[in-house]
């Protein structure tokens, strides 16, 4: 048995729309999501009878407790889909962690399968009234009576460890984090769409800002946003007959923790270590090595994770990602620097969780990147959350 | 009365948080292998019986420094007076790899590095109520 995916580049990515990405969007997230779905149908040159599947995640990703309402702080696939008038053969949604990449994993499958002959793919983010993760919780049952009232909750507290972690380990300064987050401003300041659009950061607002959980600060976090993206996928066979140049789905791969741990503990070597088998995974699956990836668009949901996915892809060593990054080795607008952060990812747009990676692999392999186009790309990767719970896809924009 | 929130013990968790409350710190060992497991879980995470019959099991309190973040945020009720505060990632001797996270009560100023041994302390929330903390050794 092969461990290349059996539909490597047989299904591809038609068309796209992605909205503004707001603090609060003027509109229902559910009506902005209806609106992108149609723009995004109509990009792919198709009707709404055309579409017979739809699939996303519709995780609502605060600690805070928010309800999560389909329609108001969510939009699930089935949600989406009614609203439109849809009839579809195939809804599916993905539950886990790494939703970008898991739920693209379904729809990839759908059409390759003939579940479904045009999915629309779509992820909705919300940013709840209120601050976004705190949690009136007095009560600590279930697995949070073992971290919640020791003071360890939430997202920051997670992340604050292993970046700690990684910093007294390899000797890393934040100096050199804030050449992450300078980076991914950069670029994301260039994005008419983007929350942070004609707003880069200089390293000393990113040294002044002041600290959340020790080493993060604020500029670490992608800011909670409302906005929606929705993609368009069919067959190889069936896009020849769109208006855009397709974007071929080579494969993709996910990780599984393999240990056990107590709620939001991610020690940096389970991080690293499950991510360096999940990125082994997918050279397997989409065909394909580290080396001919000319775009490869890392996570930056937290900014650490641009340095893990720099590592676990095989892109710099291990524990050097913080010096590789702070001597220009993901300049986007160097010669020899390696893109990773291209389309500005999220620490650039805003909390799209996974979608920038994406659109930036779709806008740039489709030559569709306007003033950003950047010539020659051929090979994109889009990752989505931590290394060891998320995972990434492999794009193409030739079938081989 | 503490406003942070208190633990509720459940079938699983109920021996922990009474020798929690006297201020012994043990932790649950499957039955069938022997390993220790935090926290315990319907299946034994070690040698994947089915029925681990888990044992809470006192442990001598005695770990070192993996981690470690100081909190300058509270997004828990009761915890807002008590910033900033440190928060550790502690490998415990008794079995590799086997980590609780808790507050380091030494304060913001301790002089933390990887592998600094810490020792057990507990902080009580209430009557009846302790739950585990590091204090440097």
């Amino acid at each position: 048995m092969s461990a290349r995916f059996a539909a490597s580049n047989k299904v591809a990515v038609v068309g796209y729309a992605h909205s503004q990405v707001t603090r609060r969007a003027g509109q229902p997230l559910g009506a902005l999501a209806v609106d992108t779905a149609r723009a995004a149908i109509a990009d792919a040159g198709l009707r709404l009878e055309q579409i017979d599947g739809f699939v996303s995640s519709s995780l609502l990703p605060s600690a805070g407790g928010q309800a999560a309402e389909d329609g108001v702080s969510i939009v699930s696939s089935a949600w989406l889909s009614q609203h439109l008038g849809a009839t579809p053969r195939y809804v599916a949604g993905f539950d886990g962690i790494g939703q970008i990449t898991g739920s693209m994993a379904i729809a990839v499958n759908a059409v390759a399968t003939g579940a479904a002959d045009y999915v629309v793919f779509h992820r909705a983010l919300h940013n709840p009234a209120g601050r976004y993760h705190a949690n009136p919780m007095r009560e600590a049952r279930g697995l949070q009576q073992w971290t919640a009232p020791q003071g360890f909750f939430g997202p920051l507290a997670m992340i604050a460890l292993p970046h700690n972690e990684y910093l007294q380990r390899f000797g890393a300064s934040r100096e050199s984090m804030a050449a992450v987050v300078v980076e991914a401003r950069k670029n994301g300041a260039r994005i008419p769409w983007s929350f942070w659009h004609d707003r880069p950061l200089t390293v000393g607002e990113y040294l002044s800002a002041p600290m959340l959980f020790d080493p993060v600060c604020r500029y670490d976090c992608d800011i909670p946003v409302d906005g929606v993206a929705a993609f368009v996928l069919t067959s190889a066979e069936r896009a020849k007959d769109l208006p855009h140049r397709p974007v071929y789905i080579a494969g993709y791969a996910a990780g599984t923790p393999t240990r056990r741990r107590l709620p939001l503990h991610w020690p940096l070597d389970d991080i690293v270590e499950v991510g360096a088998e999940t990125a082994r995974r997918l050279w397997a699956h989409a065909g394909v090595s580290v080396g001919e990836v000319d775009l490869p668009q890392v996570y930056d949901g937290f900014s650490l994770f641009v340095w893990l996915w720099l590592e676990v892809l095989g892109l710099c060593p291990r524990g050097e990602a913080h010096r590789f990054v702070e001597f220009g080795g993901i300049d986007s607008d160097c010669p020899g620097g390696i893109p990773a952060l291209s389309g500005g990812g999220a620490l650039g747009n805003g909390r799209m969780h996974g979608i920038p990676q994406m659109l930036e692999c779709y806008l740039q392999l489709a030559r569709r990147a306007g003033e950003r186009q950047r010539e020659g790309a051929t090979i994109g990767l889009a990752c989505h959350s931590s290394p060891h719970f998320g995972g990434a896809v492999v794009y193409s924009a030739e079938a081989f | 009365m503490t406003e942070r929130p208190v633990p509720v013990p459940d079938e699983s968790s109920a021996p922990f948080w009474s020798a929690a409350a006297e201020h012994v710190l043990t932790v649950a060992r499957c039955a069938q292998c022997g390993q220790f497991t935090m926290p315990p879980d319907a299946v034994c995470p070690h040698c994947h019986t089915s029925d681990p019959r888990f044992e809470f099991t006192p442990v001598s309190g005695r770990g070192t420094v993996r981690s470690w973040t100081v909190a300058r945020q509270a997004f828990l009720p009761g915890f807002g007076d008590d910033l900033p505060f440190v928060l550790v990632d502690v490998e415990l001797v008794e079995q590799k790899d086997l980590r609780m996270i808790g507050r380091l009560l030494d304060g913001v100023d301790a002089d933390l590095h990887i592998g600094a041994a810490v020792i057990l302390g507990f902080e009580d929330l209430a009557p009846g109520v302790a739950v585990p903390a590091f204090e440097l050794l």
